[in-house]
């Protein structure tokens, strides 16, 4: 019935105000998506059939709403309208038959209690918590997330190999004053001390920009989507967690490269970092 | 010379090539797989939209195959209206339901497809043969499974079921004469096929000359997207689509995924240019003398950078093949992750391996590593040479 | 005997910071064919920047230089190169091996870069070597040879070409004073053989080894 309701085929001719309606008109909500394309406003008078071709009511807009953040309506383009119930049980021929029912419960306790008893007394239907068809119903994200979290980890993987790398390059570029400093006395501890330190500067403060450049590239994917998609969803979420997360990797990731990279050099005779 | 130097180059610094090369390859791998991700669903959906041959699609208005339960009203006569056309081969007319199968105390519900069995284009057969008469039925494992049937048993089904009254509806036995595989469904959805007017029967007069779908085969030479704009001209009750359409549908329903290909795709060439930039800079420094004492000796300096891009070049082309072998190991596991979108067809590959589009990618990155090394290569072989020298022997 | 360096008026100077250092200050010079000249003077007099001119690694602010009758003070950057492969012959204080090549394929470098195939190439470097005294030492890297040997190598690769003018810098200042002596009987034994040389050098016996010794003194010739 849901289904039907979202494709409740709605038939174009808006009667415009000014135009006698009887009575007893009855009134309904379109969505905003739909008072944009059809170029419908509040007040308006449509005609509401079951199928195309078939005879329907005629009613007037008296609401235009909001679609929520749903993210089970992303990349569906359609359209929704509310209706009075009784209307639409009468327009689909569905007697006094609904989908579900939904019961607001006071508190957490409530609500099990609640589950119980309806599924005690019950026949021919079940009591669900909301949290659980939540939890059925979002395995699509479920999977998007998991995809998105073997990105991630795919990322961080490959990050960690450049990261060395390009350390590895650049400490390596100071062999000779490495080698200068250990022909002086400094001692391999304090060599690998400046290398780490160095390295955990560059991480932070790396770690900081990107944070900076996540935080901006978090907004223009919300702002983009939301503008496809036509919904108030938001798409991209920077926390403070993963904030934390995002420094604290680099750092470490920093820290070992910087630590393996010099540790490498200070291993090697002074003479031989000098080519002799 | 030039390759020796080159190869002695890379050799001279073991670590530091090894890891360069898996960095390199890292980047490649992941180009990799944003390629294929971001022509793997389209690819991938046209083929199995065109598996069957069927090149147009009717649905009722407004909506798209089986995104709704409408179903088209008169679907009869509109078939016959197609049929009659001399640029159509064929028409597969497609009605959806559900169908009950009282098991013991409980009742197992399998997705039901009712067809015409001499043009379906829904289902290959597995074992078995098609449902010819109206008592027939095939299923696919996870429907035989559920019910503890094989091919040659009989089952009762239901088409309506009642969940308070607990009774069903539409009650018919049918017999189990073939073992099916869906083509566009889920490979552990449950599901039936049966000839349309079984199905119809079983629904009531409600479903009478109804169908959800018409799946069209136009004849070879005809242009579709006129037979598209034809037939949506002349039956204005029903969404006329082509392959073409159904694939910009699903574009912008996955619009997300192609982005975030070309993101991450666009990501990895930028790393795998500043690797190879720091690398070729470094490198370059560290023989900046013997550079130098090269153009002394009357080395050109085209020569000199092209030993210098020679390595770069070697390093991409060892690259390359760690990063196809890679991207091919992380695609199958990103695929793994997608594939378990619920309801989402067997066949359809989020991350698809298209030989050309992977040529192109590998040439980008090469081309990307070559281009990388060029300016630190040129800019170290254009010092002032008697001043570089002077500073090495200082150094 | 024609002159192979004739160099007028030569000035060179270097910006260093805010101020100009004047490293050559005018000098004029010449070479003849078959000469082993010596250029001497204190640290900083302006030998090798005299030297690098000679050899067409730098270019001089003013003045005129022709080697081998082709003047080279304004030759663009291919042409020095071009002019440096089959014309002179550079020797450095620090040998400046390829490190990565053996003691043959660095003599057969500049002679790759000529243009000289395969098969007479190494034939060649043979030679070059052989004359060297280092024919046995032709596999073995610079890191396996001593200074000594390094120096006999740079030799020979800086003759590959048949140089019209073998310059020297320095070329016994990283070596002890045995290998120097060596070193100088090599140069002497060139010169015999009608190799016209230059060679800038702190070392008393090199500079008494060449036929004629150049002063030099803050830029200028003194003697």
């Amino acid at each position: 019935m849901r289904s039907l309701l979202a494709f409740l085929l709605v038939l174009l001719l808006p009667l415009r105000a000014g135009a006698q309606g009887a009575a007893t008109q009855r009134s309904i909500a379109i969505d905003s998506r739909l008072a944009a394309d059809a170029a419908l406003r509040v007040g308006d008078r449509v005609v509401v059939a079951s199928e195309p071709g078939m005879p329907g009511d005629t009613v007037v807009i008296a609401a235009i709403v909001e679609r929520r953040a749903d993210p089970a309506e992303i990349a569906r383009g359609e359209h929704r309208i509310r209706l009075h119930l009784d209307h639409l049980q009468t327009l689909l021929g569905y007697g006094d038959r609904v989908d579900r029912f939904a019961v607001g419960t006071r508190d957490a306790r409530a609500t099990s209690e609640a589950v119980s008893r309806i599924n005690a007394a019950a026949y021919g239907f079940r009591a669900h918590r909301s949290a659980d068809v939540a939890v059925e119903t979002s395995r699509t994200f479920a999977v998007v997330s998991r995809f998105h979290r073997a990105i991630g980890l795919i990322t961080i993987v490959a990050s960690a190999i450049f990261l060395l790398c390009i350390m590895l390059l650049k400490v390596d570029e100071r062999r000779r004053d490495v080698a200068a400093l250990r022909l002086i006395g400094c001692s391999s501890r304090t060599i690998v001390g400046s290398v780490v330190l160095e390295a955990a500067a560059v991480a932070v403060l790396g770690s900081l920009a990107g944070v900076a450049v996540g935080g901006a590239a978090s907004w223009i994917v919300n702002r983009h989507y939301q503008a496809v998609y036509r919904t108030p969803l938001r798409f991209s979420i920077v926390t403070g967690d993963i904030i934390l997360m995002a420094v604290a990797l680099s750092l470490v990731l920093g820290i070992v490269a910087g630590w393996l990279a010099a540790r490498r050099l200070t291993r090697q005779p002074p003479l031989v970092l000098l080519g002799r | 010379m030039i390759a020796t130097l080159a190869f002695a180059s890379l050799r001279r610094h073991r670590a530091r090539t090894a890891l360069a090369v898996l960095g390199v390859a890292v980047s490649a791998a992941m180009l990799l797989d944003m390629v294929m991700l971001s022509t793997g669903m389209r690819e991938s959906f046209r083929g199995l939209l065109l598996s069957q041959g069927f090149q147009l699609r009717l649905s009722p208005k407004g909506t798209l195959p089986f995104d709704t339960e409408a179903t088209i009203r008169s679907a009869d006569s509109i078939v016959a209206l197609i049929r009659a056309r001399p640029s159509v081969a064929a028409v597969s007319p497609v009605l959806g339901g559900q169908l009950h199968f009282p098991v013991g105390a409980s009742t197992v519900t399998s997705t039901a497809l009712g067809v015409d069995p001499s043009v379906q284009g829904d289902f290959e057969l597995v074992a078995g043969r098609d449902p010819a008469a109206p008592d027939e039925i095939v299923a696919n494992d996870a429907t035989l499974r559920a019910l503890g049937r094989s091919v040659g048993d009989t089952v009762r089904a239901a088409a309506g079921y009642d969940p308070q009254l607990r009774t069903l509806s539409g009650q018919r036995v049918l017999r189990i004469v073939g073992r099916v595989r869906f083509i566009y469904l889920a490979l552990d959805q449950r599901a039936v096929a049966l000839p349309i007017g079984t199905l119809r029967a079983m629904n009531g007069p409600a479903s009478e000359g109804r169908a959800s779908l018409a799946m069209v085969r136009v004849r070879t030479g005809v242009d579709v997207e006129r037979e598209r704009a034809d037939l949506a001209a002349q039956l204005r009750m029903v969404t006329v689509i082509s392959t073409s359409e159904a694939l910009k549908q699903v574009d912008e329903r996955l619009s997300y995924f192609r982005q975030l290909a070309v993101i991450l795709g666009a990501v990895s060439l930028v790393v795998g240019f500043l690797l190879v930039t720091t690398l070729v800079t470094v490198s370059v420094n560290e023989r900046i003398g013997e550079i130098s004492v090269m153009r002394a000796i009357g080395v050109r300096r085209w020569r000199v950078v092209a030993q210098i891009l020679l390595e770069s070049s070697v390093l991409m082309l060892v690259a390359s093949p760690i990063g196809l072998a890679l991207g091919l190991v992380t695609a199958r596991w990103l695929n793994s992750i997608l594939a378990s979108f619920p309801g989402l067809p067997e066949r359809i590959d989020f991350f698809l391996f298209q030989p050309r589009a992977a040529l192109t990618a590998l040439g980008l990155l090469a081309l990307s590593g070559v281009l990388a090394g060029l300016y630190p290569s040129w800019r170290g072989s254009s010092r002032p040479i008697a001043a570089t020298l002077r500073q090495e022997a200082v150094g | 005997m024609s002159t192979i360096v004739e160099a007028r008026g030569l000035v060179r100077d270097y910006r260093m910071g805010d101020e100009i250092v004047h490293a050559l200050r005018g000098v004029s010079l010449a070479v003849h064919e078959r000469e082993h000249v010596a250029i001497v003077g204190p640290s900083g007099c302006g030998k090798s920047t005299l030297l690098n001119l000679l050899g067409v690694i730098d270019q001089p602010t003013s003045g005129e230089l022709s080697i081998a009758g082709e003047r080279v003070d304004r030759l663009s950057d291919s042409r020095a190169t071009e002019f440096r492969l089959r014309r002179i012959g550079f020797v450095f204080q620090r040998f400046y091996l390829m490190q990565a090549l053996t003691a043959r394929e660095n003599v057969e470098l500049p002679l790759a870069e000529a243009g000289m195939a395969g098969a007479e190439r190494r034939e060649r470097a043979v030679e070059l070597l052989d004359y060297v005294g280092l024919r046995k030492r032709e596999r073995h890297r610079p890191s396996q040879l001593s200074g000594g040997e390094q120096q006999r190598v740079a030799i020979a690769r800086a003759l590959a070409n048949r140089p019209s003018l073998l310059l020297a810098d320095e070329p016994t200042g990283e070596l002890d004073a045995r290998t120097g002596a060596e070193m100088i009987a090599l140069f002497e034994r060139l010169n015999d053989d009608g190799t016209t040389i230059v060679v800038v050098t702190h070392d008393e016996e090199l500079a008494r080894a060449a036929r004629r010794v150049v002063h030099m003194r803050d830029g200028e010739i003194v003697g």
